[in-house]
């Protein structure tokens, strides 16, 4: 009965394939953009404009404050009202990146606080631009300091994007309800979706653990 | 060189810095002590608009401060600043901290860079430490270093705001090694220090603060052996005990 049934998912692997590459490439996207804008984010965030940075919180605090399932509605469905016609792809890098920048903005924020006014003094009092203190003298220290945590922010979000599949997305969620239908039996089905989200994200864990660890060995 | 006229800054309600008149010329070493929360650091750090005044004058290298960014930053590459607590890149080698602002600053190129660089790194002693990382060193190597990093920008003046308090007593002498040499060599200096061996041999002031003003100012003869301030004398004791 449940090799039967193992043999059947298999039959299913497309699928199951379809849905890993609709997961990854959504993710891969969507953490790009988000990188990107959340550095923007969190420069900002920790930037000396404090207006611009008090009005970016607010923003950042309604995507984060919540459901992302919510979020992906309003670009799905409320969106198109005002005209704009996305795919469903499309609202779901959207939707994602945008979340994903909200929180990678507060980690690198943080990281560029708690890198010590020492350093861009040091680098102001040798005459550099304040975009030259950024880039040279302080973000890569902030770097450092948050990429543990912005690592374990990435698996939230890859685990987030299963969200997606509620507008039509076959993603890896969704490839486990199209086969859920025909093979009754839901753990062995979202059993192996499980295992595939986990080989999905495991390598991101464990280059995080190795970073945490080796972060504290400099320290030392 | 650096002209302050009637400078005056506060710290909120807080005072720092009252009237503050006082030229320092071309070539000239000037010391500048006083007791812990006297204004020593504000007062240097105003010379190269780490800290913004609200009243009075300042003008250094012929440069008014208070003006634009830019005029700012012209004149931040003429003034080099050593802080107490070395404030060296932690992410970038010996060389790679004296070169950074070379090449992004002043523009030169990589190479040109780092032949100066080794060259001043080998002047402060360190041509062995090249390729070492701040955590590397011991704190007297970290702080010559940062002096290296400084004078990689061919400053006219240098600034010290207590370059040797936070280190271990047996490496304050490799590091007021260096800054005498550098005195000798006719750079002009500002100083706040308590090493008042360093003041005896190159200082052509001592300036005491106290409370945001300066009490006193004379050559060192005079000011270590005729103090005319009360509050001098009190501190001078202090100091010249150890
Ligand atoms: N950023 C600041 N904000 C508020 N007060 C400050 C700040 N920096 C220094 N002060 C105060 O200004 C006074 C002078 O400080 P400082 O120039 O550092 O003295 P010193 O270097 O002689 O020890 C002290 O009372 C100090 O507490
Ligand atoms: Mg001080």
């Amino acid at each position: 009965m449940f090799l039967m049934q193992l043999d059947r998912v298999m039959g299913y692997w497309p699928v199951l394939l379809k849905g890993i590459a609709m997961t990854v490439s959504l993710s891969v996207l969507s953490l790009l953009i988000g990188v990107v804008l959340g550095f923007a984010f969190g420069i900002i965030r920790a930037g000396r404009n404090r207006t611009l940075a008090r009005l970016l919180g607010l923003y950042v605090d309604f995507f984060r404050g919540t459901p992302f399932l919510l979020q992906v509605f309003i670009v799905f469905f409320i969106l198109p009202v005002t005209g704009i016609e996305l795919s469903a792809f499309t609202s779901g890098v959207i939707a994602m990146s945008n979340v994903a920048a909200c929180f990678i903005g507060e980690i690198v924020a943080s990281g560029i606080k708690a890198v010590p006014t020492g350093q861009s003094e040091a680098a102001a009092a040798s005459g550099m631009t304040r975009a030259q203190q950024m880039r040279h003298v302080v973000l890569p220290q902030a770097v450092r300091i948050v990429t543990p945590s912005l690592v374990g922010q990435f698996v939230l979000l890859i685990k987030d994007s299963s969200v997606v599949s509620a507008i039509g997305l076959l993603d890896l969620t969704r490839a486990g309800w199209v086969m859920v239908q025909s093979i009754p039996n839901g753990l062995l089905v979202f059993g192996i979706v499980g295992l595939s989200y986990f080989i999905i994200c495991y390598p991101l864990i464990y280059i995080s653990r190795r970073m945490e660890r080796r972060d504290q060995s400099t320290i030392l | 060189m650096i002209e302050f006229s009637n400078l005056n800054k506060w710290f909120g309600a807080l005072h720092v810095l009252s009237d503050i008149n006082l030229s320092v010329a071309k070539g000239e070493v000037v010391v500048v002590c006083g007791p812990s929360g006297s204004g020593k650091s504000t007062l240097i750090r105003c010379v190269n608009g780490l800290e913004p005044f609200q009243k009075g004058g300042l003008i250094v290298d012929g440069t008014e401060l208070g003006g634009s960014e830019a005029r700012l930053r012209d004149l931040r590459m003429e003034v080099g600043f050593v802080f107490q607590q070395f404030n060296l890149y932690p992410h970038k080698t010996a060389l790679e901290n004296v070169t950074l602002a070379p090449i992004h600053v002043r523009k030169l190129s990589k190479v040109d860079a780092e032949e100066r660089g080794r060259a001043l790194l080998a002047k402060v002693g360190l041509g062995d430490k090249m390729g070492n990382y701040p955590h590397q060193l011991s704190g007297g190597q970290q702080q010559r270093v940062a002096i290296a990093r400084s004078l990689a920008m061919q400053p006219k003046i240098m600034l010290f705001d207590e370059p040797t308090s936070a280190l271990d007593p047996e490496m304050i002498n490799e590091v007021l090694d260096v800054m005498v040499s550098l005195a000798r060599e006719g750079m002009t200096m500002m100083v706040v220090t308590h090493e008042m061996g360093f003041a005896r041999k190159v200082a052509d002031r001592v300036i005491f603060m106290d409370r945001g003003a300066i009490v006193e100012m004379a050559s060192p003869e005079t000011f270590f052996t005729a103090p005319k301030n009360d509050r001098t004398r009190d501190f001078l004791s202090k100091v010249l005990q150890h």
